[in-house]
């Protein structure tokens, strides 16, 4: 009955007019940044973060969240008609989705794939819902000697966003650690690397940094390409799949509903890796695996469900632990402390109307979305064929002013330009930003939260062994850090021993 | 591992005994009161062994493989170089030209290494999208953007 009531002031929150226009703005935002290739939800929510200083911290959220969830709706969208992903997450819903459309059932395509995020989007809200609240009021009796081991859990994720090597993985968060630490000490208030340039002295900001690794970068990357894109001419008869459509997808969705949603709310878990894992999943178990790869629906109706599902888990530990478990929940992350709340247990507790608003609006978003997406998919491909060389320069100019606008600051412009150069060498060099932006997010309540500890304990560090929580905390740290670098280990034995064998 | 990571070892080894030299000068502290430059230090210490890690592990392969120029191989890096100068020049520039002249050169550039079109409509662009993000920032969300000298 709790939760029913919560839900319907959450309701009632998330209906208020102005809330009800982010929602729609939000989500038709993400969409079409879905269907933009070279343009994802990380970029475009590091981009609005200033936008939403103006904003109620809950229309700010409910603006972000509808980026974030219709990201994954728009971005099927290329995936099925140009073979393009337009966000990462729909990269394996190109394997059969393309092949469907090239078949002319680009229709049934695009209608699975539209009906099973909105199951599994909402599904995933309803696990939201029942898992966050009660977390959230085991973690009120931390202290800082939990909170810390909580935190070293969330830096543990740094080795799980990794997708290639774990050595600069961790390379990037201890240097997210050390430039979160630039500025004034939170508890001494003694300035630290500042080299007497008075704007460091509030430490560097968290939005040019993620508009200038995540947004110019991108840019950067884009524009010394070539290509250009191919729309598939097709005539699309109808959104609605078949009878013998939903009975081959009924079962992929609500398995990748299932899996997406626990995957988002494990470390490290994100759209990405339950979209291909809900692929690989569903292969596997299939009678017909031979189907797969050339227009099978299972291979858009799963992945495209695990996906959505996915983001919702992910809001979980974010709101109850206040821990990201990827780098967009870290940027939402930053727009909640930007706006004064701090992500965890308290916020689900003293912010109820914020947690319950959320979760609300995106009941909402979803049947938006659904509503939105399906009629609206001939002007999605219509704005496919903008070219990204017009699309570009707006792009920057939106970073451009977005940074200028936090302080009426030119150093704050600077300050992204120098990010996006880096985040452009980064990806050159293969070193990912998103460790590098989730240590940078962590690292102030990491450090207030170690210090603190160890002035209760007169410098012991048995104090986070001492107490249980701390000590579970740590103990589970230890042993994701050890099963993340097992692989590694197991790659570099085998390339020892087949350079062995080549000599 | 290749050349591109020997020089970025290098580059952050660089860079965490840089942080560790400022992070002595910021006050180290002691475990049971650990002063401003303790996290630094030690983020610095990690930085700076992982690097090592990769250095080593670099140097070891007999094999060198990836050409530092094979990251801009066959890519348009000429372009890259021409919008990172204008996007530097920008914040140098604004201050000085203000909001408007500032933003219709930058556009009106952008377009024109981006676009293969005719010159008055690279002009047009610019002038319009100008105007148009000015009326949306600075009109309607009251951004307060600079005028510089002319005014403008």
């Amino acid at each position: 009955m709790d939760i029913l009531h919560n839900l319907f002031y959450g309701f009632t929150v998330a209906l208020q007019p102005m809330n009800l226009l982010f929602c729609f703005f939000g989500t038709v935002l993400g969409t079409l940044i879905g269907v933009l290739p070279g343009i994802g939800p990380i970029g475009t929510i590091s981009m609005l973060l200033p936008a939403t200083f103006h904003m109620s911290p809950t229309s700010a959220i409910i603006m972000l969240a509808g980026i974030y969830y219709g990201a994954m709706y728009g971005g099927s969208t290329t995936s099925i008609l140009v073979n393009i992903p337009g966000e990462a997450a729909s990269v394996v819903t190109c394997l059969d989705g393309y092949e469907m459309a090239k078949r002319g059932r680009a229709g049934a395509a695009l209608g699975i794939a539209a009906f099973g995020s909105f199951i599994a989007g909402t599904l995933g809200i309803v696990g939201l819902m029942i898992f966050a609240a009660p977390l959230a009021r085991f973690a009120l009796r931390f202290g800082s000697p939990e909170y810390f081991g909580l935190l070293l859990l969330g830096l543990t994720l740094v080795t799980y966003l990794s997708r290639g090597s774990i050595v600069k993985a961790l390379m990037m968060g201890a240097f997210g650690l050390i430039l979160s630490c630039v500025g004034l000490d939170s508890i001494q208030a003694s300035p630290r690397m500042t080299f007497d340039i008075m704007e460091l002295w509030d430490g560097v900001g968290l939005v040019p940094v993620a508009m200038g690794l995540f947004g110019i970068s991108e840019v950067l990357m884009n524009i010394e390409k070539t290509e250009s894109t191919d729309i598939l001419k097709t005539k699309i008869k109808s959104f609605f799949p078949n009878l013998s459509d939903w009975m081959r997808s009924i079962w992929p969705i609500v398995r990748g509903t299932v899996l997406g949603f626990f995957l988002g709310i494990l470390p490290g878990g994100n759209p990405v890796i339950a979209s291909f894992l809900s692929y690989g999943l569903e292969k596997r178990i299939s009678k017909h695996p031979e189907e797969f790869g050339k227009g099978a629906i299972e291979g858009v109706a799963g992945p495209e469900s695990a996906n959505n599902s996915a983001t919702s888990g992910g809001f979980i530990p974010l709101f109850t632990l206040g821990i990201p478990s990827n780098i967009t929940m870290a940027l939402m992350f930053g727009a909640l402390l930007i706006h004064g709340m701090r992500p965890g247990p308290f916020l689900v507790k003293d912010h109820a109307d914020l947690f319950w608003g959320v979760i609300s609006s995106m009941y909402i978003g979803n049947v938006m979305l659904l509503i939105l997406n399906l009629p609206l998919i001939p002007l999605w491909v219509q704005v496919l064929k903008v070219p990204y060389r017009i699309l570009f320069p707006l792009i920057l100019l939106f970073c451009i002013v977005g940074s200028y606008s936090l302080n009426n600051s030119t150093f704050d412009v600077m300050v992204m330009m120098v990010f996006g150069l880096l985040g452009y060498l980064f990806k050159k060099f293969e070193f990912e930003a998103a460790p590098l932006i989730l240590a940078f997010v962590l690292g102030p309540m990491f450090e207030t939260n170690l210090r603190q500890s160890l002035l209760l304990s007169k410098g012991s560090f048995l104090i986070f062994v001492n107490r249980p929580i701390s000590a579970v905390f740590i103990g589970v740290s230890f042993i994701l850090f050890i099963t993340a670098l097992l692989p590694n280990f197991k790659k570099a034995k085998e390339k020892y021993e087949s350079s062995v064998q080549d000599d | 591992m290749n050349r591109r990571d020997l020089l970025a070892g290098l580059f952050w080894l660089a860079i965490s005994l840089f942080v560790v030299v400022q992070s002595v000068k910021s006050d180290l502290g002691s475990l049971h009161s650990p002063g401003p430059g303790f996290l630094p230090f030690w983020s610095a210490v990690v930085l700076g062994t992982l690097s090592i890690i990769l250095v080593v592990t670099t140097s070891l392969r007999k094999k060198w493989e990836g050409k530092l120029v094979d990251l801009w191989r066959g890519l348009d890096w000429l372009r890259v170089i021409w919008v990172l100068l204008s996007l530097f020049m920008y914040p140098i520039l604004l201050p000085i030209t203000g909001y408007l002249i500032t933003t219709f050169m930058l556009i009106g550039f952008l377009l024109f290494i981006g676009v293969r079109s005719k010159v008055w409509i690279d002009v047009a662009s610019a002038l319009a999208i100008t105007v148009i993000s000015y009326v949306i920032f600075s009109v309607l969300l009251d951004v307060k953007l600079p005028k510089g000298i002319f005014g403008l």
